[in-house]
């Protein structure tokens, strides 16, 4: 090749050529978003979080949550994430979500967090998956084993003491193997209920804790977000539920820091049920929570997903 | 440091028939790179060597999670980012500045200018890599993939670069001949192009973000291109001066190098946003990079077959050249890179493929494979250039060539085919989602072998090199070939 005008021309021609078309004409066609309102501007969504999650999005940064956790979901022609359900919980169990993600729902996310890799499950819709008031006393027993009483789920009493659990913990699990289906069942062994607060607390800190499935979960405990202090008077209202070998030696409790409370207060913020206008919920179904149980019987086996043809792409 | 005369420099057997001016010069070219080239070496080296142990903790722990879970800079998630940053500006970046550098020079016929101000922009780059680690480690992670490392970091690295660079930029002010080769294309293309991608992800992610899902497609665009215009290229470039140089023989074609280098810009630049199938994004961006990732099988095919055909008869020299050995190894990575790439990024396999381990086997191989190899191969043939010394132990290159090759190759099997499985039951909504993630666990295991293959290997390269660095190679004419040359007329091309 001769001369060097050409070349450097042809360099910086190329590269612009990708610059502009991968990241300026994007930024101009989806970069300003509004949040979408109705016409009366009362029913606006996406809004900004809360100053806790906030902050709890700071540490799932600090911390690296997003190269196991996605937290977007792919339309139901693409993939199967429309038609999963979660782990853990009662029957019907939350699913991940209604409708595709959209870039209306990250509006407000800074940094956002797509994540390119599911080591574990994705998040977008993690804090739907929460029990909602009216559900907890629904919890009907009627599925579940004689041995998970709907109490169990319950937090137990504070003064549980943990001590005793280690004889709890081992015939739990085989009252939970007698289930023909073997995951997410209310374990009675002092598992507080799916997704609520004091559930992911314990999750965070002790993974493979929650149930027998949970054993083959890769994901590491974060204990350094949480305190072990001596009990001074009463309990903390805050303090874990542990059992086995997690447990603190008697007189001592684990309570979570504030970084621990705002990722909690994160992932709890996590919603994108929402209807939006262009992502379209599956089976066209009118705009139900996450948890309804209008999305039917969650037999897995069955999706509720319409033929891809008649979901448009995105809009 | 030595003065430049002072250096033992050995003829080297390619250039036996030039001249004595000839000789001398190219003694007088390798001498002013010699400080500069053999700190970014031994910097490289250092971040390769802590890579590596990082490496193995992070393959431990995604199938151990439980250890260090109490201590907060030991956890997986803090310590992966660190990984892949040390991998990519503290190994990567460093070793191929070190190694363009020295091509530089070397085919502008001119001594390099200002190594001092080289070298305080070496240790400049260290330390900004060092800060960005601890700042990672202390939970101050960016977010962005490739772009962990804070703001301030960033400015760091851009003005060592900018005291690294310039120089070698410079010397195409002082070069002679007029003919570019085609080496210099890419590292020329390398050098302008790595500052304006870095500097236009921080503008557009920190200083006037942009809004929701265009900073993650910001972020993917800049990955991407990280790998293939910076570390791409300065990789093919070095390729196509070694496999020539080594086999004494011209490139096949000019014409196909042309087309592969346009080609190669223009398709590569445009992928990344495949990561992002079926996302929160417009289709036409995706679709786009997805097509652009099919089309860099024009490129692949063009540059390969033009290493082929210089090869072409001479493929029994990777018998004793190191350099020939690992670069080949590189080269041929290459094509095997943008296979994977294609395979992973179509729409149909992507359904399976895409979120699992796959998706790092796609970097793992074009950053090990790919880049890595090739820059082992040109260290094998730099380094005794600028110390003056041969290489000790052909034992130990062998070891090293073959340990890197069953690592690296195990790895990317690993998780190609653990990211098959896993892929396969998440897209089966039948099954819990646990079971997509204890599917890929003996994968995972696997690929903690892979990586304590990486450390033999690496530690071995680090002894050798060491070694050269002390003084304490070989002092030979004779270049030291991995085994006996045994067939008659064959030194004359190694």
């Amino acid at each position: 090749m001769k001369g060097l005008i050409p070349l450097f021309i042809g360099l910086f021609g190329t590269f612009t050529f990708s610059w502009v078309g991968l990241t300026v004409i994007p930024n101009v066609q989806i970069g300003a978003l509004n949040p979408q309102s109705d016409e009366e501007g009362t029913d606006i969504y996406p809004v900004p979080k809360s100053g806790m999650a906030q902050r709890g999005r700071s540490v799932y940064t600090a911390n690296g949550c997003f190269y196991c956790h996605t937290q977007q979901l792919r339309p139901d022609y693409a993939a199967a994430d429309l038609e999963r359900v979660r782990d853990a919980g009662i029957s019907p169990r939350a699913k991940w979500g209604e409708r595709r993600s959209a870039p209306r729902d990250y509006v407000f996310g800074a940094p956002v967090l797509l994540g390119e890799e599911r080591m574990g499950p994705d998040l977008a819709n993690i804090g739907k998956a929460a029990p909602g008031q009216e559900q907890e006393p629904a919890a009907a027993p009627g599925a579940s084993p004689p041995a998970a009483s709907p109490a169990a789920q319950q937090s137990p009493p504070p003064n549980a003491a943990p001590q005793k659990s280690p004889g709890g913990g081992a015939s739990a699990p085989a009252a939970a193997n007698l289930s023909p289906s073997p995951s997410g069942k209310p374990n009675p062994n002092g598992i507080p209920p799916a997704y609520s607060e004091a559930w992911h607390h314990r999750h965070l800190y002790s993974p493979r804790s929650m149930s027998r499935d949970n054993l083959d979960s890769t994901m590491p405990a974060y204990r350094f977000l949480y305190e072990k202090r001596r009990i001074s008077g009463e309990r903390s209202a805050e303090a874990l539920q542990l059992t086995g070998a997690d447990a603190p030696p008697a007189g001592w409790e684990v309570v979570p820091t504030y970084d621990a409370k705002c990722l909690v207060a994160y992932l709890m913020a996590q919603d994108q049920s929402h209807p939006l206008k262009e992502a379209k919920n599956v089976a066209g179904a009118a705009p139900a929570p996450a948890q309804s149980p209008a999305a039917g019987a969650p037999s897995p086996g069955a999706p509720a997903a319409a033929p891809a043809a008649q979901q448009p792409p995105k809009k | 440091m030595t003065p430049a005369a002072d250096i033992p420099l050995k003829q080297p057997a390619i250039s036996a028939t030039a001249g004595d001016v000839e000789q001398y010069e190219r003694a007088l070219i390798d001498a002013s790179t010699r400080v500069p080239v053999l700190m970014f070496y031994a910097s490289a080296m250092v971040w390769l060597l802590l890579a590596t142990l990082l490496a193995v903790i992070v393959s431990f722990t995604t199938h151990s999670p439980d250890w260090f879970s109490d201590v907060s800079f030991l956890t997986w998630g803090r310590l992966r980012p660190v990984l892949m940053n040390v991998m990519v500006y503290g190994w990567a970046s460093m070793v191929g500045m070190g190694t363009a550098i020295w091509l530089m020079a070397r085919l502008c016929r001119t001594t390099l200018r200002h190594p001092l101000l080289i070298v305080a922009g070496t240790w400049f780059w260290n330390i900004g890599v060092a800060i960005g680690v601890t700042a990672i480690l202390m939970g101050y992670s960016t977010g962005y993939q490739w772009l962990e490392f804070p703001p301030y970091v960033a400015v760091i690295l851009l003005i060592a670069y900018a005291l690294i660079i310039s120089w070698a930029v410079l010397m195409f002010r002082f070069r002679r001949g007029e003919q570019i080769y085609i080496t210099q294309w890419y590292l020329l293309g390398a050098f302008l192009w790595f500052p304006w991608l870095y500097a236009a992800a921080q503008v557009m992610l920190f200083i006037v973000p942009v809004q929701g899902v265009m900073q993650a497609a910001v972020g993917w665009w800049y990955a991407n291109n990280l790998l293939f215009l910076w570390l791409g290229a300065i990789a093919l470039g070095t390729a196509y001066y070694m496999i020539p140089k080594v086999i004494g023989r011209p490139v096949y074609s000019y014409h196909l190098a042309t087309i592969g280098f346009w080609t190669y810009v223009l398709f590569s630049s445009w992928t990344g946003m495949q990561r992002g199938v079926d996302g929160p994004f417009p289709a036409w961006m995706i679709t786009a990079s997805i097509a652009a990732t099919i089309l860099t099988i024009i490129p692949v095919a063009t540059v390969g077959l033009n290493h082929h055909m210089t090869m072409q008869g001479y493929f029994p020299v990777m018998r004793y050249s190191p350099t020939l050995r690992f670069t080949v190894f590189g080269a041929m990575s290459y094509t095997v890179f943008s296979v994977i790439g294609i395979l992973i990024s179509l729409r149909s396999t992507a359904r399976y493929l895409h979120f699992t381990e796959a998706t790092f086997a796609y970097s793992q191989i074009g950053l090990y494979a790919f880049f890595t190899m090739i820059m082992f191969g040109s260290m094998y043939y730099i380094v005794p250039r600028l110390v003056g010394r041969e290489w000790r132990y052909a034992t130990l290159i062998k070891l090293h060539f073959w340990a890197s090759a069953y690592g690296i190759g195990l790895m990317s099997l690993m998780l190609v085919a653990g990211g098959i499985v896993q892929g396969t039951s998440q897209n089966d909504a039948s099954l819990s989602f646990i079971e997509s993630a204890s599917s890929v666990l003996p994968y995972l295991r696997g690929d903690t072998i892979a990586a304590l293959l990486l450390t033999v290997s690496h530690f071995i390269f680090a002894f050798h090199f060491g070694l050269m660095l002390f003084g304490l190679g070989r002092t030979s004419t004779v270049p030291t070939f991995l085994n006996p040359v045994e067939a008659e007329g064959s030194e004359t091309h190694l």
